[in-house]
């Protein structure tokens, strides 16, 4: 018999009821709409969905609106991951420096961006900011993005960082590493792995928030979604289908970051140094 | 005894604890070069903060202290400096938990004293032959058990070439039979000349392997002396009451 199967009988019937419950859930949910948009009069024209996605106009392959603008979204969530990360972390550091006046400032920045809403920033760095520094819709957005998301990273990495035992900073200070190195070589390493979980649900926080940038005039899949609609009045479907597209990145993002997980488990990190 | 003889220097060392516990009461102790010390005493008697502050994880409220002629002040630089002539072995090992034996003992070697990876390898190798567990190099912490992962973390120490090595109960976290091997690598140590201050419980290991025995409490030296006069004959009554207890 196959090994993935020998559980526990208690935990096989939990998962079974479990799955049958989640189908009988959606087909109902799928009922109830059928029903619901016949009753309206709806007419489901799936049949026009496929070539805003792709047309194959003379044997050639060619994106249509909704995955180019697919592709503007992973730019921006892309861009924004990347400086989301470096602020993160530089606010992460300053909040634990020494310095009071780098704890204020990271202290400010934290409570401005986590008290206000994403869209009203949007709207400020593309309407305040950008005129004063001469930036394009595109890099506002990028900004805007990456000054959210990376105050929520700050606190991710943040609370990795001091989770970590004190001493490991007093080996590393014994040995005369200086801060940068301890961070580096010590510290970091150990506290990444341990927030590498909260750390990605918010790498998909921020694809799924990046949707709000089409509030300032960029076509990534929102906006692209939005102006079919506009045209063709599909709105069932093609909503639908932009929901189905964020579905599949944020899934296999998830289950990218579950893999490399399960692999860095193989690697000592919670058997801490000692009787930590 | 000359000044340079003197590898620390240590004078009124004063240390209250935010709690108000005196840690350090006026702390003066001297060690010359190649000079084994051991400093005794009951729980919380500050013998770890006297460690602790002699490389400075710990800032003392007055006093002065000097290693190797650098004056361990509020100047960056020599807390750097004196840190890399000071080795540290700690109770609960701090072995860096995502490196193997051998990268736990290359670190500093590359990062402080900027050696190359082969020069430093070489040096690591030689230092893992010393304290006795070559075959566990590429080893992770975890791996280990608690008496090879003391004697990774002395040999992470002695990479630095310190000129000072100091213990922190270095076997109080072992399991007895554990014990044995790490008292070696001290043993071995002392009796190649390197200056070592050892915080222990290990009575045994103290008279045979120290120079000076220290009796401390509340932050005081109550009394200190010769390793075997010390033992043979302590003076003060709060000494024997001590050595009574824990003997
Ligand atoms: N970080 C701290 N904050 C407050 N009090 C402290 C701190 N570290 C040590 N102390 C106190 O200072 C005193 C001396 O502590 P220390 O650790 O130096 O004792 P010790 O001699 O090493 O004891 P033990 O044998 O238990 O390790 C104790 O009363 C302890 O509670
Ligand atoms: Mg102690």
């Amino acid at each position: 018999m196959n090994k993935l199967f020998h559980m526990p009988a208690g935990v096989r019937r939990t998962a079974l009821t479990d799955s049958g419950k989640f189908f009988l859930l959606a087909g109902l949910v799928v009922w109830l709409l059928t029903l619901g948009t016949q009753g309206m009069g709806y007419h489901w024209q799936w049949y026009r969905v496929p070539r805003y996605l792709f047309t194959t106009a003379g044997g050639v392959w060619k994106a249509g609106p909704l995955l180019q603008g697919l592709g503007t979204t992973l730019e921006i969530s892309l861009l924004s991951l990347l400086c989301t990360l470096i602020i993160g972390l530089t606010a992460a550091l300053f909040r634990l420096s020494d310095s009071f006046t780098a704890r204020a400032l990271a202290r400010s920045y934290l409570e401005l961006i986590r008290n206000t809403p994403l869209l009203i920033q949007i709207f400020f760095v593309y309407f305040v900011v950008s005129p004063v520094l001469d930036i394009g819709a595109f890099a506002s957005a990028v900004l805007a993005l990456s000054l959210f998301e990376g105050a929520y990273a700050a606190e991710i990495l943040r609370a990795g960082i001091v989770s970590l035992h004190r001493g490991q900073w007093e080996a590393a200070h014994s040995l005369g590493l200086g801060v940068f190195d301890t961070y580096r070589d010590v510290i970091l390493p150990q506290a990444v792995r341990r927030v590498l979980p909260p750390l990605a649900g918010q790498g998909i926080s921020l694809i799924k928030d990046s949707s709000l940038v089409s509030t300032i005039a960029i076509y990534d899949l929102t906006m692209q979604g939005q102006k079919i609609v506009a045209e063709t009045f599909l709105a069932f479907e093609i909503w639908f289908t932009v929901a189905a597209i964020y579905l599949v990145i944020t899934f296999s993002l998830s289950f990218a970051v579950r893999a490399l997980e399960n692999r860095m488990n193989g690697l000592p990190i919670r058997g801490a140094g000692g009787i930590a | 005894m000359s000044t340079n003889e003197r590898i620390i220097e240590a004078r009124e060392l004063t240390k209250t604890f935010s709690g108000g516990v005196v840690a350090l009461d006026r702390f003066t102790l001297a060690v010359r070069r190649g000079e084994v010390v051991v400093i005794i005493g009951p729980s919380g008697s500050g013998k770890s903060t006297f460690l602790r502050c002699l490389n400075g994880l710990e800032e003392i409220d007055s006093g002065s202290i000097v290693i190797d002629g650098i004056p361990l002040d509020r100047h960056r630089k020599n807390r750097l400096l004196i840190r890399r002539e000071v080795g540290m072995v700690f109770q609960s090992f701090n072995l860096f938990p995502h490196m193997t034996a051998r990268e736990n003992i290359d670190l500093a070697q590359i990062r402080v004293r900027k050696k190359t990876r082969t020069g430093a390898a070489e040096t690591t190798m030689n230092l893992l032959a010393k304290v006795g567990i070559t075959e566990k190099a590429d080893r992770y912490p975890h791996e280990l058990s608690g008496g090879q992962q003391q004697r990774v973390a002395i040999a992470r120490a002695l990479a630095m070439s310190p000129k000072v090595m100091l213990f922190d109960e270095a076997t109080s976290a072992l399991d007895p039979e554990m014990i044995g091997e790490v008292l070696d690598v001290m043993r071995t140590l002392a009796a190649e000349g390197m200056t070592m201050v050892i915080v222990t419980h290990e009575m045994g290991f103290a008279r045979e392997a120290g120079d000076r025995i220290v009796f401390m409490e509340s932050g005081r030296i109550v009394e200190e002396g010769d390793a075997e006069r010390f033992f043979a004959f302590p003076r003060e009554e709060r000494t024997r009451a001590f050595l009574g207890q824990i003997l």
